[in-house]
């Protein structure tokens, strides 16, 4: 049997434990898919796999027990899937295009969540169509709001939903709603003053739990879609580590663009010797320096009015 | 149209401090007042604070406010010739021909005996209006005492109980609850005797229960209610209690309805 | 009299009132939800007749407008007051039949009950109504069975007709805008709802003894205590009063009123500490029998008029009307305790 595996990897397969055998990676952006193509995976599990799938910890799906000789035809069976998802693809039919980039992972956002401050899904396929296919070892992950349940801080880049609330002074009667359930669910950025409610702009996250607990609608939220990104917090060996603030209130426009101008950052400093190609990002950084990758990425950004640039950026975590 | 929310000014004429934390002030006011009405006392910036009547004379009234909170601690800061706003008089007040030609007791507890000191006053000053006027008056101790100076006036006219819950051992005063007294009350016909109870809620309660077990009867006995108060116009619902509005319909009930 | 408008001639109608009136309808807030890219329709301003939304029921009532939830009463020093100015115009209010109904409750407390507000008054005299009809109810309405489905002390009514909108008219004064402005004149009934997907029925024998039931310790969990549902609803009546000062200069401020909620905490608070109905069942109960049996011991009809904002609103899904539903049980519960 003739295998070329680093062909196969960038086709979305696998090598796996058991030889001749293959698993295939089926990549759903931002976590939510239309039911119609549930049937499709079961079909080829049964047909070509063992019969089982796994549901991946970056919102794919894996399809294990495939002989490697079957390949294309699991590729025509994923077509449709690959079209319904609008995944871009370079060859129609001949399955998903390179892996290196991982999936865009997103909680489940506003389509569902009272507390998502965006449509997170969307904005996953946005990023999805901006950036694939690529090789580079990217990880990018979405969150609706401030409770970060899709571990944003563990990704490369990190989009956390934010809503800069706006308050009617004439709607509020003082209940103290808002004042309470900031203190005890979020930063305390609240307070009563002469009656009324007084924020701390700088201490404000954004979370929205002032909106939603609002019962006269004196909070409401701004009409702006903005965000926290943060940058390079990474899982794996050498030191693991949480994602730091790098923009606050911060557009979906300047965020795509960073990403982009992340890529052509990474393509130039990369080590050549990396192993199968991937380095994190983040030691790249620590090779050229926080500056270096700055400049790179705020390339033609315009970032709104708003937004606040945390620099210089300071990374922890564990070092082995 | 008239505007009941825009308060006027009155001047405190004296003060008259009972307890570190009681003190009546005697301030200007014009017009017509029944004791047990209430005004409403603000001092710009801290708000507004329902207090009853505690005496009133010929353009002047008695307000005795106990210092509880933000506006009574700010009115503590007055002295003579300060101004304070007012709004009122509010409530219905007691109506003292309710009581004439009666056996008439009047129990009051602490503060409760500020919105009932008119009444005594009145009976003191027009003693062949009542059959007997019998006063029992209870304080936490000998500390506490409010309108000491006026027992002594009230003693030539009325049959007075001054009494405290606790004393020191050397202490002149008489010590015992309120309710101890009820039973002993020389009454010649105690089912037409009218009783009128102002006090602490428990002090109410404990006060009317023994009135009604020595024998009065329920529509014979008035109580003064206090309640949280924001406007006392019967708009802001603060003092609501099933379909009744404290500020108008009370604070003095007939114990049939205030109950 | 009734009259047709093709959208022009209601919109010159419309202009013409504005010379004299603001005009409130239920309007469509973009965004104005609690969730993100969601909208909620509430009472605002209109400019011309296709901001009103016709086919769905606003979140908060029109008693914002009578009854703003914050409202400066008067300017003070420390020894002068000055009353705030009048509002310069009167307004129009568009507004479905149970708000209506909803009005007289409101009449009733704030010119009536005791002494009259000055504040409310001065409004009230300059406010006209334009009632929405309703073809159809909308989720939890039950004015069918509160008796405020029908009513017929507006000024003029309104409904959409096709393209245009027909109109029926009560207010002599605008008698001749109308006919000038309308395509033709027609009689106009309007619409309302004869059934309702909601039903309550409040039991014959309620007394205030159904204050002991145990029925209500269920919401002592259940609410949250946020005052949605007094917020929202058109009867709801309640205020407290705020000294204001303005900080760049602690001599001068504001005293105002605010709208306020008997299920909110601070609501029985008196001076020096201490509290009234601590338990959230409790202040349901202070509530519920406020709108179907106290005010009506006292004002001869009752408070609720079925509009079910409370219910749409309650984030907790705690529905009013199932808990009136309740009451007859209460009447047992409480009649075999008694006996």
């Amino acid at each position: 049997m003739d295998i070329n595996t680093k062909l196969l990897k960038k086709n979305a397969f696998r090598v796996t434990k058991k030889r001749g055998m293959t698993a295939s990676r089926v990549r759903v952006p931002g976590g939510h898919l239309e039911a119609i193509y549930l049937p499709l995976l079961q079909n080829i599990a049964e047909t070509y796999g063992n019969g089982t799938v796994h549901i991946t910890s970056r919102q794919g799906f894996e399809i294990p027990g495939i002989a490697f000789e079957n390949m294309p035809q699991v590729n025509e069976l994923l077509q449709p899937i690959i079209e319904g998802l609008d995944i871009n693809q370079q060859v129609p039919g001949k399955g998903y295009s390179a892996a290196g980039t991982r999936n865009v992972v997103a909680c489940i956002g506003n389509r569902v969540c009272p507390y998502a401050c965006y449509d997170t899904t969307g904005f996953a396929q946005r990023i999805e169509k901006a950036i694939f296919p690529n090789d580079l070892h990217f990880k990018i992950a979405l969150t609706g709001c401030p409770n970060d349940c899709a571990k944003v801080r563990m990704h490369d880049f990190g989009i956390m939903g934010m809503t800069e609330p706006q308050y009617n002074i004439d709607r509020c009667v003082n209940c103290g709603a808002c004042v309470k359930v900031c203190k005890k669910k979020s930063v305390g950025a609240l307070q009563e003053v002469n009656y009324k409610v007084k924020r701390n702009a700088d201490k404000c996250i954004g979370c929205g739990e002032c909106v939603l607990a609002c019962p006269t609608r004196a909070w409401t939220r701004g009409k702006q879609k903005l965000y926290r990104f943060t940058l390079f917090g990474r899982t794996g060996k050498k030191n693991p580590r949480l994602g730091e603030d790098f923009i606050k209130w911060v557009d979906e426009d300047s965020i795509i663009k960073i990403i982009l101008n992340t890529y052509d950052y990474v393509d130039s400093y990369i080590d050549p010797a990396a192993p199968g190609g991937k380095e994190h990002i983040g030691y790249i950084v620590d090779r050229t320096g926080f500056e270096e990758f700055l400049t790179w990425a705020m390339k033609d950004v315009q970032l709104p009015e708003i937004a606040e640039v945390y620099t210089p950026i300071y990374w922890k975590g564990v070092k082995y | 149209m008239h505007n009941e929310y825009m308060p006027y000014l009155s001047e405190i004429k004296e003060v008259i401090k009972h307890t570190d934390i009681e003190y009546t002030f005697r301030i200007t006011y014009e017009g017509a007042v029944k004791p047990g009405q209430f005004f409403e006392v603000s001092i710009p910036k801290y708000g507004e604070a329902p207090i009853s009547v505690s005496g009133i004379n010929n353009g002047i009234i008695d307000l005795t406010i106990r210092r509880v909170g933000k506006v009574t601690n700010e009115v503590f800061e007055r002295y003579v010739g300060d101004k304070l706003f007012l709004r009122g008089p509010y409530g219905n007040g007691f109506d003292v021909e309710n009581y004439k030609n009666k056996e008439l007791v009047i129990v009051a507890g602490g503060t409760g005996l500020s919105p009932v000191r008119g009444v005594v006053e009145y009976f003191s000053e027009h003693p062949q209006e009542v059959k007997k006027l019998i006063l029992i008056a209870g304080f936490k101790t000998p500390k506490d005492i409010l309108f000491l100076e006026d027992f002594e006036r009230w003693n030539k006219k009325a049959e007075v109980i001054l009494t405290v819950d606790q004393a020191e051992e050397d202490s002149t005063y008489q010590v015992g609850l309120v309710t101890e007294y009820i039973p002993k009350l020389s009454l010649k016909n105690v089912e037409e005797a009218v009783a009128v109870v102002v006090g602490p809620p428990a002090m109410m309660r404990f006060t009317t229960q023994k009135l009604l077990k020595t024998g009065f009867l329920e529509q014979n006995i008035w109580i003064s209610q206090e309640r949280k108060m924001s406007c006392g116009i019967g708009k802001c619902g603060h003092c609501k209690v099933n379909d009744t509005y404290i500020c108008l319909d009370g604070p003095v009930f007939n114990f049939t309805k205030g109950r | 009299m009734g009259f047709y408008f093709t959208k022009d001639g209601m919109n010159a109608v419309l202009k013409r009132l504005m010379d004299e009136y603001l005009v409130y309808a239920p309007i469509r807030m973009i965004g104005g939800g609690a969730f993100s890219d969601t909208n909620s329709v509430r009472y605002g301003q209109i400019s011309k007749i296709s901001d009103i939304i016709f086919n769905q029921k606003s979140e908060y009532s029109f008693k914002e407008i009578l009854l703003p939830l914050s409202q400066t009463l008067f300017f003070f020093t420390e020894d002068q007051v000055k009353e705030a100015e009048a509002p310069k115009k009167g307004a129009i209010i568009f507004l479905r039949s149970c708000d209506l109904h909803a009005v007289k409750r409101l009449d009733e407390i704030y010119l009536r009950n005791g002494f009259e507000d000055y504040y409310y008054k001065r409004l009230r005299e300059n406010v006209k109504f334009i009632l929405l009809g309703c073809q159809n109810p909308f989720e939890n309405c039950f004015c069918v069975d509160m008796q405020t489905n029908t009513i017929d002390t507006y000024d003029a009514s309104i409904e959409q007709a096709g393209d245009g909108y027909v109109m029926d008219n009560h207010c002599n004064a605008w008698e001749s805008l109308l006919s000038s402005h309308c395509l033709n004149q027609q009689d106009v009934q309007p619409s309302h709802v004869t059934e309702t997907g909601v039903h309550v029925k409040i039991p014959d024998g309620l007394s205030i003894d159904a204050a002991n039931s145990k029925m209500w310790d269920e919401y002592d969990d259940r609410c949250i205590n946020c005052g949605r549902c007094n917020f929202v609803c058109p009867t709801c009546t309640c205020f407290t009063m705020q000294d204001i000062f303005y900080t760049d200069n602690g001599k001068v401020g504001e005293r105002r009123r605010v709208a306020a909620s008997c299920m909110v905490d601070g609501y029985t608070d008196v001076a020096g500490g201490g509290s009234y109905r601590k338990k959230n069942g409790q202040r349901m109960r202070f509530r519920v029998l406020h709108k179907v049996y106290d005010y009506k011991e006292r004002f001869g009809y009752h408070m609720c008029v079925g509009c079910g904002r409370c219910d749409d609103i309650c984030p907790e899904y705690i529905s009013f009307s199932h808990c009136i539903n309740k009451l007859e049980s209460v009447v047992k519960e409480v009649g075999d305790n008694n006996a």
